[in-house]
């Protein structure tokens, strides 16, 4: 193989149809060429990368091998360095089996590293990063013609709100509606422009502080919540996730605690007891401390999910204590409210939350504020914690950008996306059932548009602290927990398929499952929405996980028992003892503490 | 696989630098693992280790992409990627995105990505790169095409999208340039791409549908017999065989054999493209490809029926060798490609 010398250009050459080497890479860089595949691997690393799969590739001949590795799981295949590594332990794990030596013999015979010829795109910068929507456009001109036309309107308006020139806004604003009349309503941009016309009208003429949020619905969030949870498979996958998670990481410890950011009506944990129940050696004692808001009308609603559940945890036989902390923001949530106790596992589950307690962005580019803001104090107590797990479901999109018409626009095609997803990802159940479950469904989608239609409007219509939907890409939250002292915990591919199986059971076509640096995404038509990932305190050792475990969850559909009449009888002793405690006492009573 | 493995790993790292042997072996060693012997695939998997990017509306060294749903009920989508509209700063709005990037005539290049029918979709991180390439090459539109893939959907469904794809761009006001307000659509693709490619363009020349070249990367094309360079090739540069068969196997109909118009379009059950008005091909062949006599012999085919071709032929180049920008191969090929285009940009 010949070499060039520095300085010639390698491709003069028009015989010579080889690569020729040249300049070595520095030490340490990521390839730059693999990281535009997909993959991250130090060029120094190359070569044992190389004969890594040299020696998989060997050792993977025969039905044996292709089947065990067919039940192996899968971590983070862009490290690919780890990815083969792991293989590599797996197919032989006693260090003393002698690795083909011929092989390794034979290693120098590979060109030298690569010449860093930069490709023609450098890397991208994550934080400047935009998707819209799959836009259907129907193929007729004039359809297609008005679609454009009416999300360029909406945003021009948008972009005099920003500027303060109300006339103008106001103006556009009714040819903006106009608009909407030509346009098709049933999906993609034509079905959230109208309500984002309605947000914009908010903005410019607030109606009387009188109202109730954004929106103006009275209707109880948690009843839209679960619409929602029904009429689309968002949060039914960040529970799933989140407790896959959870139960790997409880793996080994008799006395576990979950923490729940939002409790509402605890739909994520019937799962993870049922989980708990069945996992060999027995079910841990599991405390779960559930945050929420305090109940307006003097029923104490989180007291109610906590017996719901702790009979349900009977009569799987687990052993379960429930607290309940009311706080109407979760900044004045404080960690002794949560009494955990030395020796407990605790789970950290924070599901659409965390963003609540972001400020504004000092930058555009999105520096971070000089000043602490909520997220820095809380995600300092988490860790304070000491989490086995914590778990982090957050939409992924950037509703929190300075400028108010990047939110908008953001925020425009984000909600596009999620209502067509409501729209077109209705299961093959709506063939099952006839008229009557089609109505039914029908009516969850309407409830479930009204529950984004809340965050909508807080995106467009609310500033300061009245603006709690400040949703962050993954990447952001990435930094900031990383900052925070967190490490993330990779999803495998047991998730991913446990996911993806979930998704063709309860969902129609069109959603997507994917695996970014360890943490799964939810997206409708390409466009991720929806991000789940987890995370734990730096000095905690990973513990080895139980595959069977984790299928044992496939078998338990997340249905909710939802609040039976059933008397609870017989050994109440157990619910006496173990039920909802006043946090500033020891006995037992009947409220939660409220802050 | 045929031969030792010694000496198959010495000979295909002889040929390619060592990042692109890591990335191609690390391919054959994942689809190793979801192919299953009795014929299923394991997607699950494959969908986890498939490295994929998002669509990114903000220019990236000019270019940006979105996605489109092409066809709502299967769920179709393509990803255009284009030159970054000249108006915005720093974020088109959707208007400029369906804007022509120029009133001169540019190209539309319908591409469909490579995978033998079975792996790899429009967002796969290392087609994202090549498309983007190509419109920085040609200074073109390009509709990457997230075909159905096999063993869930085989033939025709790949050729359906394709055509779905052909159908949508001739309807789209925006991808029309010049003084005749023209589509001037070319096909391309990979591996299986270049196969859809051929007979997208099989059915717009029986259509009566006017495309302005092909362009075949690697196409995809087999047969019942095995060819010389298959026994020469066997196993020593990636590809074996065996894994042919097993593609061929999961895409073609049920009880099909690999002289099924698909695969063999010049064989024993091929259409005639003789009098028909097939656009012109660009058809690159790699020549450590050990499919390569289907794919000369596609071009021969071609000839006989009376219509041009431009064969390239890459003597040393392996599979695969497009993915990287790190050998001559690579860009001595993207220039003819940029050629070709510019040349039929009629």
């Amino acid at each position: 193989m010949s070499r060039s010398d520095l300085g010639t250009d390698p491709y003069d050459s028009v015989e010579d149809d080889r690569w020729i080497a040249s300049a070595s890479a520095s030490r340490g860089e990521i390839d730059s060429l693999l990281q535009g595949a997909g993959y991250r691997v130090c060029s120094t690393d190359l070569r044992h990368v190389a004969i890594g799969l040299e020696q998989l590739e060997s050792a993977m001949v025969g039905d044996q091998c292709v089947a065990s590795s067919a039940e192996a799981i899968h971590y983070n295949p862009s490290d690919l360095t780890a990815w083969v590594d792991s293989m590599l332990s797996e197919l032989a794990p006693d260090p003393h089996l002698p690795r083909h030596p011929h092989i390794t013999a034979t290693a120098n015979t590979w060109a030298d590293p690569t010449q860093q010829r930069p490709s023609l795109h450098g890397l991208e910068n994550h934080h400047q990063h935009r998707s819209v929507p799959a836009v259907s456009l129907q193929s007729m001109d004039e359809e297609e013609d008005a679609a454009i036309r009416l999300v360029h309107l909406l945003v021009s308006c948008a972009d005099y709100v920003q500027r303060g020139d109300s006339e103008m806004a106001g103006s556009l604003l009714g040819q903006t509606r106009l608009a909407l009349a030509r346009v098709n309503t049933g999906f993609g941009i034509g079905k959230v422009a109208g309500y984002f016309v309605d947000a914009l009208c908010r903005r410019l003429y607030p109606p009387p502080l009188s109202a109730a949020g954004g929106g103006g619905s009275a209707a109880n969030p948690e009843i839209l919540h679960h619409h929602f949870y029904e009429a689309c498979p968002y949060v039914k996958f960040a529970h799933f996730t989140a407790n896959q998670a959870i139960l790997e990481a409880f793996q080994g410890h008799d006395r576990v605690h979950v923490v729940d950011f939002n409790l509402m009506h605890g739909l994520q944990w019937p799962a993870l007891i049922q989980a708990l129940a069945l996992r060999p050696g027995g079910p841990p004692l599991l405390r779960l401390t559930g945050v929420g808001p305090p109940s307006p009308d003097g029923r104490d609603a989180l007291r109610e999910v906590g017996l719901r559940l702790a009979e349900l945890a009977r009569s799987v036989q687990v052993r379960f204590a429930f607290r309940g902390v009311a706080a109407t923001r979760l900044e004045h949530v404080r960690p002794w409210m949560f009494q955990v106790a030395p020796g407990e596992a605790v789970a950290v589950n924070t599901v659409l939350q965390l963003h609540r307690l972001l400020g504004d962005r000092a930058s555009p580019e999105g520096g971070d504020a000089a000043a602490a803001e909520p997220i820095d104090t809380v995600l300092a107590w988490i860790v304070g914690l000491k989490p086995k797990i914590v778990t982090v479901v957050e939409q992924e999109a950037d509703h929190n950008k300075p400028s108010f018409l990047d939110r908008f626009t953001e925020a425009l095609f984000y909600y596009s996306t999620m209502f067509d997803s409501l729209e077109g990802g209705r299961a093959g159940g709506s063939h099952r059932g006839g008229h009557h479950h089609h109505h039914h469904q029908q009516q969850q989608q309407t409830v479930a548009e009204a529950y984004l239609q809340r965050e909508m409007c807080n995106i467009v219509c609310c500033e300061g602290a009245a603006r709690v939907e400040r949703h962050e890409p993954l990447a952001r939250w990435r930094d900031r927990l990383g900052r925070a002292g967190l490490r993330a915990v990779h999803l495998g591919s047991n998730a991913f398929k446990q996911a993806s199986m979930l998704l063709t059971l309860f969902s129609g076509e069109g959603y997507c499952v994917e695996e970014a640096d360890g943490c799964l995404t939810l997206g409708w038509h390409g466009r991720p929405l929806i991000s789940a990932s987890a995370w734990r305190a730096d000095d905690d050792a990973a513990l080895p996980c139980d595959h069977q475990t984790l299928l044992v969850l496939q078998d338990h559909s997340s249905s909710v028992t939802s609040g039976s009449n059933n008397v609870v009888d017989g050994d109440d002793h157990h619910l006496r003892q173990h039920s909802v405690v006043r946090n500033n006492d020891t006995g037992s009573g009947s409220s939660c503490s409220r802050v | 696989m045929a031969g030792s493995n010694e000496v198959n790993a010495n000979e295909s790292k002889m040929v390619v630098p060592l990042n692109t042997w890591v990335l191609i072996s690390n391919f054959k060693l994942a689809y190793n693992m979801l192919r299953r012997p009795d014929g299923t695939f394991d997607r699950h998997l494959a969908e986890f280790l498939d490295r994929k990017v998002p669509a990114n509306a903000t220019p990236v060294n000019g270019v940006v992409s979105f996605d489109v749903l092409i066809d709502r009920p299967n769920n179709l989508l393509a990803r255009i990627y284009r030159p970054a509209p000249s108006t915005a700063s720093n974020a088109p709005l959707l208007t400029d995105l369906y804007r022509a990037p120029s009133a001169d005539p540019f190209p539309v290049i319908i591409f469909f990505h490579g995978g033998s029918f079975a792996h790899s979709s429009s967002n796969s991180a290392i087609y994202d790169s090549l498309c983007r390439r190509f419109v920085s090459l040609c200074g073109a539109v390009v509709v990457s095409v997230n075909y159905r893939r096999s063993p869930e959907h085989k033939y025709p469904c790949a050729y359906d999208d394709g055509w779905a794809a052909l159908k949508w761009a001739s309807g789209e006001p925006w991808l029309r340039s010049g003084k005749d307000a023209k589509l001037r659509v070319f096909l391309a693709g990979d591996s299986s791409g270049g196969n859809i490619a051929h007979h997208v363009a099989l059915r717009a020349a029986e259509s009566g549908v006017e495309v302005a070249g092909n362009v075949l990367l690697n196409a995809m094309f087999g047969g019942n017999c095995r060819t010389e360079s298959e026994k020469r090739l066997d196993g020593k540069y990636f590809v074996t065989i065996q894994d042919r068969d097993w593609y061929w196997k999961a895409y073609l109909p049920e009880g099909a054999d690999r002289d099924h118009p698909a695969c063999n379009p010049f064989g024993p059950n091929g259409v005639k493209l003789e009098g028909l008005p097939f656009t012109k091909s660009l058809v690159i062949v790699a020549g450590l490809d050990l499919v390569q006599d289907w794919q000369l012999a596609y071009a021969d085919g071609l000839k006989k029926a009376g219509h041009y071709v431009k064969l390239v032929y890459r003597e040393q180049a392996t599979i695969g060798f497009y993915l990287l920008p790190n050998t001559n191969h690579f860009y001595q090929v993207m220039e003819e490609i940029k050629n070709f285009v510019s040349s039929n940009l009629l």
